[in-house]
This record gives structure tokens, C-alpha cells and sequence, in this order.
């Protein structure tokens, strides 16, 4: 009876745990079946042969890579921006004072609730008159009024953290403001920017609502829209390339899990869901 | 003495103190300026479309005063619209915080490759919801998909479903994905906050006679109480509004039965073309928004006072 | 010369006021302590002087400059913070190095200036490591170390011994007295500890609610305590209090009389209610003449016993006497108080002391422990 309780708890707790990575499984198994074995009945659990061929023609005879490439320009450009006026931002939020930072504070966070089709017609309408639409500008623009609030409200976390002594030694010690910061504050909030820099991105690569509407052009498509569009396209729907797409869609992300995943964690501690 | 006296005003700000709130503006401006740019003038751009109409390919219109807040009241789409997103909202938020609690009380306990189990479990969090929506289509597709396959097999249903493409399938597909793409959320909320509950407190519980369920519920309920509310506002707010994960596996079909209000508001202004109506609609939904906000800031600011 | 000036200042955060008019005098080379209770409003004074914190009015003087509009930086001032504020990714070296190199001291000079300061704090084999990696004592010297590498005009102390153990604060503060005797600079030590205030300071300010309540030499806080705030903070246990009045040549608590010398007090003590203040060294426990009292608590420390007793109106007082006396719970007793140790207080909240400040102060040593 002992023993069988922990070895209970595991087979429950893992059967849960793959029944809910079934979906993911299921994308990599039908990315490497051959197309004739996709449509078979009942299904092969688990293929009969593995071919690598969609991902081939993925990326030869499909615009993937472009998308790719788009998708890589948005979301860098979009995540060093938002860290860079967000770590400046969230420096001033929490050291300093001045009248309406309470307020500023508040209208952070009022933001990040807010939803995108309320900002999106207008939006449009701006990139429209500027002459802005259908170019990468436009969604960077586009993607900094989700991300900027976010980054903003985690960077303060993170920022809060921070013990005020730190800065105030350096301040005895001769250091100015801007040079506390260099020397002491940014150092120890690099962990915190990092994290930021993570989720940022993330949310950046995989944003839809914004590159639906302001870009209809192929030049300018980042991933999401992109590989959307191959299904909506295509006569006849093939799940195994679309398929293959999700999985190299998903790199970045894999990336991140294997390699960098106590900074999400540690993002997710900031990001106001702390009890 | 009185000279001193009178060249330091009362209440005049030392030069310091002065330089360092200098700065500290400098510091935000360049946010402020992108806000205002961004955020601020849409926002009141949409207050202010919403009393003209205007047609979507060409831009041109004219005033209409509260027409378009009268149809918003008088018409059936966003009131069906709200019903819809409520719908939604409290099907997919209780599925995620069942799942999430559940799933966080099994991985926080010493389970064998944890750290593995908790990556897989978080994926579908992090995923670009593209993504899932592919998967899953894939998985609900009626004559090939591997859920319609594997429940034949098992024996639970006879004849395969037609998952998205009638109701009330259709919304429950939705309810489905959408708790399997943001329960991570709420795991990993919980996990820490567990992580943080004393283990005295459950030994005092052990020594008092408290069986496993009973410690559930009189050691970690109360403890998970102010994460959890913290949680439920914040998804409830996000589920609210969310348009991507719908648009894409539903359209809002079928017919209007998925359509949120999100869809709803983009529909009306990039299908019907109808970009005041649209901008009327996108107000009413902040305002129903607002009450969740409202509670959400407040209890963040009750938790740094 | 580095006294340190505080002139009519006042501080106000909001409508909430921290220091009301404060009048400081500190000498070059002084040790002086700012000693209360928390919020009294020590703290901020030093936050001003180091230019972290701004007066709302009145002027902070360093030597013979106004410091008010300088950055803490130029104000030729060290300190060292209670959490003691090591930048953690930096080595003990750095640490100690940083004051330098943000005056631009390069170089071999730079590496002199920080071995010296390390040979002094007994730092040396520590150099390479993250603050991380010490314990909380050799913290504590880092910090000082990365205090005194610049040789400033005035050292600034935040509670820097609250955070170790008790021991290695009765070490340190006698290295800080060393520190201070070998550097001859000004410092200025916050502390709520009495005894650090005590054994260190060559003056005490003790403050409470935002204003300096005396401003004195160790003995004279003890022996002339300026009010009863003073008079019940100082000493453990604080010096008693008895409620009564003054009638002629006695005072009269609870209706038994008291003899005291009038000459010893100032020609306006007038007949009517006073409070008495007696340190507990200067009761003697007889039978007989005196006090009524009854013991309700002993407490035997070893080297001396606190006696609590209670007087007819019911209020307790504390008494210290050798170890060895043994007195009975509930027993009953008579209380006499050396005439030349008793002190007369206005009979409100925080009032004045009444002795003739003239008098020689009081025969009662000072207690050391």
C-alpha cells in the first residue's frame, strides 16, 4: 500500500501529462508521415515510414522562409524597442518622483488589459493615412501597444525587486543617477530583462489580430498570417506540410523552453499573478 | 536670521530634488510619447468613430450622432454577441482553473521527471495559437482526425462528429482548445504559490487528524485564495477578449454562434464594412470590460498597500 | 574641518511631518549618535546628510558649506547601510574599489588605496570573492572598507551592527571605536540600541517624534536626562516613574511622603502633581522606614537581581539589587531612594526635568555592563 500510492500518483500524473502534450505529439507524428498514409482509416498511431519530405517543401517551393524572416525582423525589432524604453520606463516608475507617476502607473496596467480590436480600427485607419500600411513599421508600431504595457508592468516587478540601498550606495559612493543605473541597478535587473525580452518576443512572434489586418501583402507576412493563408489557399488542404510549418513555426519557442525556461518562470512570478 | 528666513521659501523644491524629478520625466517621455501615439489617440479615436458612419474601403461618411449606439442597443447582434462571450468565457475559465489547480496540485508532488512533465505541461501556453488552431483542426477533422479516429475506437461514439461546423460542438471545440491552450496559466501560478505554503502548516493539520482531503481543503484552499482571484480576474479579462483562437478554428460560425464581441466588432468593420458601428461596439465592449478592470487594478493595488 | 551643521531643519512627507526644526551641532572629529525608537525621525536625518533624502526647509552644513543643492556624491561623505548595500556582482575588491573609480583613481593608485583598506579590515584573502560567498560579519567589514578606502570627511552609520549576532556586535563595536580613535573623522551613527549609543558615541542625540529631545554626553543623558521621554528610554530597565505631588520639602505618593531637597531643584518647582524619577540602582529594599512596596517579581540574571515591587496606588516600579539578596514574591517591604539621586519631572506626557542642572551631577556611577 505504500508503495503503490507514489507509483499511482505517477502513472495518473503522466497519463494526464501526455493525454494534454497529445496534440503536440500528434503535430510532429503527421509532420513526418508520407501524404498517402495521412488519410488512412483508422489512423497510424505511429508511422510507418518517416519522411522528412514536407519540410523539404516547406522550405523549397513555399514562401516559409520569407514569413520566417518577416516574423524574426518583427519581433526582434519589436522586443529590443519595448525592453529598451520599458527598462528607462520602469526605472522612472519606481525610483523617482514626480506628480502623475501614480496615475501613469495605474494607466500602465489599465492598458495592458485592454483589448486590440478597440485600438485596431483607428490603428488602421493611421496606418492607412501615413502610408504606412502593408510594411513591417506598421506591425512593430502595431505590436508595442500590447507589448509595451506588458513589458513595462513586468519590468517594474522585476524593478521593485531591486533593493532601493543599492542605488542610494552608489549615490554616496559618487556615481549619478544614470551612472547608479549603469553600474548597479541595470546589472541586476539584466535577469529581469532577459525574462522580459523572452516574453515579449514570444508574444510578438505569435501575434495574428494586427497582421491580419494592416498586411495583406506576402512580402510583409510574418509567420502567422503567413502560414494561414497556405491553408486557406491550398484546394486541398495538406495537413502534413501545414503541420511541418507549426513545427518549425515553434522553434524559437522550443529553443527557449530547452535553454532559458527559469527566466518564464521567473517572468511569470512578476507578471502580477503573485498571490 | 530674517534674511535667511525669507530667501527660503516654505514649500520651494530643492534644486536636487528638482533635477532628479527632471529626469525621472525624462526617463518615462519617451513611453508617454509612445502611448500617446499608440494607445491614448486610438482609444479616443474609436470613442469619437463611434458616432459616424463610415464605409471601410473607402473611408467616407458622415455624422450620426448616437445611431450607432442606438442599433448597439436596439439590434440583436451585441446582445447575442455578449451571450456568446459569456458563454465562452465562464465555460473556458472553469475548465482552466479546474485543470490548472489540478494539474498544479499532481506536479507540485514528487512526481518522476518532474521538471520534463512541467515543461510539457506549459507548452501549449507558449505556443503562437496559429499553431494550435492547426493542430487541432487537424485533430477535429471530421473523416480523418485522430479525436473522431480514437473516439470510434474507443468505443464512445459510433458515427465521427462534425466538431466545428454545428452547435453546440462548435462552441464546446472552443471551450476545449481554449482551456488546452491557457490552463498553463494557471499552473504555473499555482505551482508557486504552493511552493510557498509552510510545510508546518500541514503537518499541524496531520497532527490535528486531517486526512488528505480535509488538508486540501482547510491547509491549501485558503491559501490559494488571493492567487486564485488574482488569476480568475486576469483570465477572465484575457478570455474575454480574445479573438484570435475563435477567429481562426471558428470564424464565429456557425453562422454568428461563436461570434464574440471581438469578432464581432471586426466583422462589422472589415467584413461589413461598417467601421463607425464597429467602433460603437468596440466602446460597448470596453465598458463591460471596465467592471472586470476596475476590480482587477483594485485588487493589485490592495495587495501593494 | 568637517563639523556637520543641521539648522532649523524640517521635514515633511505629505502632511505627515518626520523631523520638525532640527538644531544639530556636530564637532570635527565627533562621534556622535542619533539614538530613538523607529520613526522617530533618525534615520531621515542621515538620509539628508548623505543627500538622499531633501528637507523640506533649513540647511545642512558640512564644514562651512550648505550641502542642500550637492549630489550625494560631492559631500565628501561615506556610509554604510543597514542592509550594508554590497553591489552583488561585483568582487569584495570592487566593492571596495568603486568609491575610487567614480573619482576617476585609476590604476596602480586605485589597487594601493584598496589594499590598504582591506589590510585594515583584515580583507585581504576575500578580495576575489561576491559578497555572496561571506558571512554576514565579513559583510559588514566589506562595507565598511568600501566606506573608508576614500579617506571622506564624515562617516555616515546606518544601525550597521543590527543585522549580526550578538557577539560579533560586542566585537565590532569595539573595532568601530578603534576605527574611530585611528581615523579621527566625523561620524554620525544611527542606532536604536542604547547600548552601542552608550559605549560608542562621544554625544548622544536622542529623538523621538521628529525632534531632538537631548543632545548630550553618554553620562549626561543618563545622570540629567532632559525629560521623561528621555529618563524612560535610557537604561535597562529605564529609570521609574512615580506619579505624586510635590507638598513642601516632600513628595507625596499615595499618601506617604517622601523627603526632598528643594534647594536641588529649580526655584520654580512649585507645590502640586510631579512625577519622581528614580533609576532602579538608587532604591534600597529595607523594612521599616520608607515606601511601602510589595515584591511581585525577581529576576536573577547572575550578576544582579531586578526586583519588581508594587507601591500603594498600584503602579510597579523596578529595582536592582545583588544577586545573592532573596526576596520573597508577596513579601513586604520599605523603599528608601537616594536623595541625591532623585529627579523631578513636570507632571505631563514628556515633561521637563526639574533639577538645578547646576548641582554636581548625581554620585551614581555610570553602569557599564
Amino acid at each position: 500500500m505504500k508503495l503503490l500510492r507514489p507509483v499511482l500518483l505517477n502513472v495518473i500524473t503522466w497519463a494526464l501529462v501526455l493525454l494534454i502534450s497529445f496534440p503536440l505529439i500528434w503535430m510532429i507524428v503527421t509532420s513526418i508521415k508520407p501524404q498517402t498514409e495521412l488519410f488512412r482509416i483508422p489512423p497510424t498511431w505511429l508511422p510507418e515510414t518517416v519522411t522528412f519530405e514536407h519540410y523539404w517543401r516547406l522550405l523549397s517551393e513555399t514562401s516559409f522562409l520569407l514569413y520566417f524572416r518577416n516574423s524574426v525582423v518583427l519581433a526582434t525589432t519589436t522586443t529590443l524597442f519595448v525592453v529598451a524604453l520599458g527598462t528607462l520606463g520602469a526605472y522612472s516608475l519606481v525610483r523617482f518622483t514626480y506628480r502623475g507617476r501614480e496615475t501613469l502607473a495605474m494607466l500602465v496596467l489599465f492598458t495592458y488589459l485592454l483589448p486590440s480590436v478597440v485600438l485596431i480600427i483607428p490603428l488602421y485607419l493611421m496606418m492607412v493615412s501615413l502610408g504606412l500600411s502593408n510594411t513591417l513599421f506598421s506591425l512593430i508600431l502595431a505590436h508595442t501597444t500590447f507589448a509595451l504595457p506588458y513589458a513595462l508592468w513586468l519590468l517594474r516587478s522585476f524593478m521593485e525587486g531591486i533593493p532601493e540601498d543599492l542605488e542610494n550606495a552608489a549615490l554616496v559612493d559618487g556615481a549619478s543617477r544614470m551612472g547608479a543605473f549603469r553600474d548597479v541597478i541595470f546589472p541586476q535587473l539584466l535577469p529581469g530583462i532577459i525574462s522580459t525580452a523572452l516574453f515579449t518576443f514570444i508574444l510578438s512572434w505569435n501575434e495574428y489580430l494586427y497582421a491580419l489586418v494592416l498586411v495583406n501583402s506576402e512580402a510583409v507576412a510574418p509567420l502567422t498570417t503567413g502560414v494561414m493563408s497556405m491553408l486557406i489557399s491550398a484546394f486541398n488542404i495538406e495537413w502534413s506540410l501545414l503541420m511541418a510549418a507549426s513545427v518549425m513555426m515553434s522553434i524559437p519557442l522550443i529553443v527557449v523552453f530547452a535553454f532559458l525556461q527559469s527566466y518564464l518562470t521567473s517572468g511569470f512570478g512578476a507578471g502580477g499573478v503573485k498571490g | 536670521m530674517t534674511a535667511i528666513a525669507t530667501n527660503i521659501p516654505k514649500s520651494a523644491t530643492p534644486p536636487l530634488e528638482r533635477a532628479y524629478a527632471r529626469l525621472g520625466v525624462l526617463l518615462i517621455a519617451p513611453t508617454i510619447l509612445v502611448f500617446s501615439l499608440v494607445i491614448v489617440y486610438p482609444l479616443l479615436a474609436a470613442i469619437y468613430l463611434s458616432v459616424f458612419s463610415i464605409y471601410t474601403p473607402t473611408l467616407q461618411g458622415g455624422f450620426v450622432g448616437a445611431d450607432n449606439y442606438i442599433e448597439l442597443l436596439t439590434g440583436k447582434a451585441f446582445w447575442n454577441s455578449l451571450k456568446v462571450t459569456l458563454i465562452w468565457t465562464v465555460g473556458t475559465l472553469t475548465l482552466q482553473i479546474v485543470a490548472g489547480v489540478g494539474l498544479a496540485l499532481l506536479l507540485h508532488q514528487n512526481i518522476w521527471f518532474r521538471s520534463l512533465a512541467r515543461s510539457l505541461v506549459l507548452f501549449p501556453y507558449f505556443l503562437s495559437t496559429v499553431v494550435a488552431v492547426l493542430v487541432w483542426k487537424w485533430l477535429f477533422n471530421d473523416l480523418y482526425g485522430a479525436l473522431n479516429q480514437g473516439l470510434m475506437q474507443l468505443g464512445i461514439i459510433d458515427m465521427p462528429l462534425d466538431w466545428l461546423g454545428s452547435m453546440p460542438n462548435a462552441m464546446i471545440g472552443v471551450i476545449l482548445v481554449g482551456a488546452w491552450k491557457f490552463f498553463p496559466f494557471v499552473v504555473i501560478a499555482v505551482l508557486a504559490r504552493l511552493q510557498t505554503i509552510p510545510e508546518n502548516l500541514y503537518e499541524a493539520a496531520r497532527i490535528d487528524g486531517a486526512g488528505p482531503i480535509a488538508r486540501f481543503f482547510d491547509v491549501t484552499l485558503p491559501q490559494l485564495r488571493s492567487v486564485l482571484t488574482v488569476i480568475i480576474l486576469l483570465r477572465a479579462i484575457w478570455d474575454f477578449k480574445e479573438f484570435d483562437l475563435l477567429y481562426l478554428l471558428t470564424g464565429g460560425g456557425p453562422v454568428t454562434s461563436t461570434q464574440t464581441l471581438s469578432l464581432l466588432v471586426y466583422q462589422e468593420a472589415f467584413g461589413l464594412n461598417q467601421m463607425g458601428q464597429a467602433a460603437a461596439y468596440s466602446v460597448g465592449m470596453m465598458l463591460v470590460m471596465l467592471v472586470f478592470m476596475v476590480l482587477y487594478i483594485r485588487q493589485t493595488k490592495e495587495k501593494n498597500a | 574641518m568637517a563639523n556637520v551643521t543641521f539648522r532649523n531643519v524640517h521635514k515633511a512627507f505629505g502632511t505627515y511631518v518626520a523631523l520638525e526644526n532640527l538644531d544639530l551641532d556636530i564637532r570635527d572629529g565627533e562621534f556622535v549618535a542619533l539614538l530613538g525608537p523607529s520613526g522617530c525621525g533618525k534615520s531621515t536625518t542621515l538620509r539628508m546628510l548623505a543627500g538622499l533624502d531633501f528637507p523640506t526647509r533649513g540647511e545642512i552644513l558640512i564644514g562651512d558649506r550648505v550641502v542642500n543643492d550637492l549630489a550625494p556624491g560631492k559631500r565628501d561623505i561615506a556610509m554604510v547601510f543597514q542592509s550594508y548595500a554590497l553591489y552583488p556582482h561585483m568582487t569584495v575588491g570592487e566593492n571596495i574599489g568603486y568609491p575610487l573609480k567614480k573619482r576617476g583613481i585609476k590604476g596602480r593608485a586605485r589597487e594601493e588605496a584598496v589594499q590598504k583598506a582591506a589590510a585594515l579590515l583584515q580583507l585581504e584573502p576575500l578580495l576575489d570573492r561576491k559578497p555572496k560567498q561571506l558571512s554576514g560579519g565579513q559583510q559588514q567589514r566589506v562595507a565598511l572598507g568600501r566606506a573608508l578606502v576614500r579617506e571622506p570627511q564624515v562617516f555616515l552609520l546606518d544601525e550597521p551592527l543590527s543585522n549580526l549576532d550578538a557577539k560579533l556586535r560586542s566585537y565590532m563595536r569595539a573595532e568601530l571605536i578603534e576605527l574611530h580613535r585611528r581615523l579621527g573623522k566625523t561620524m554620525v551613527y544611527v542606532t536604536h540600541d542604547q547600548l552601542e549609543a552608550m559605549t560608542m558615541a562621544s554625544r548622544i542625540a536622542v529623538m523621538h517624534a521628529g525632534l531632538v529631545q537631548q543632545f548630550d554626553t553618554p553620562d549626561a543623558i543618563y545622570n540629567r536626562p532632559a525629560n521623561r521621554f528621555v529618563a524612560g528610554f535610557i537604561g535597562t530597565p529605564p529609570m521609574n516613574q512615580i506619579e505624586g505631588a510635590v507638598d513642601g520639602g516632600d513628595f507625596v505618593v499615595a499618601g506617604h511622603r517622601i523627603p526632598i531637597d528643594r534647594t536641588a531643584f529649580v526655584d520654580s518647582l512649585r507645590d502640586g502633581p510631579a512625577v519622581l524619577g528614580v533609576r532602579p540602582e538608587a532604591i534600597t529594599i529595607a523594612t521599616g522606614e520608607g515606601l511601602p512596596a510589595t515584591v511581585r517579581l525577581a529576576e536573577n540574571t547572575g550578576h544582579e537581581t531586578i526586583v519588581t515591587l508594587e507601591l500603594p496606588d498600584h503602579s510597579r516600579i523596578a529595582a536592582r539589587v545583588e544577586a545573592a539578596r532573596r526576596l520573597d514574591v508577596g513579601h513586604n517591604v520599605a523603599l528608601r531612594f537616594d536623595p541625591a539621586a532623585i529627579h523631578l519631572f513636570e507632571a505631563t506626557e514628556n515633561g521637563a526635568r526639574l533639577n538645578r542642572d547646576e548641582t554636581p551631577a548625581s554620585v551614581i556611577p555610570m553602569r557599564s555592563k
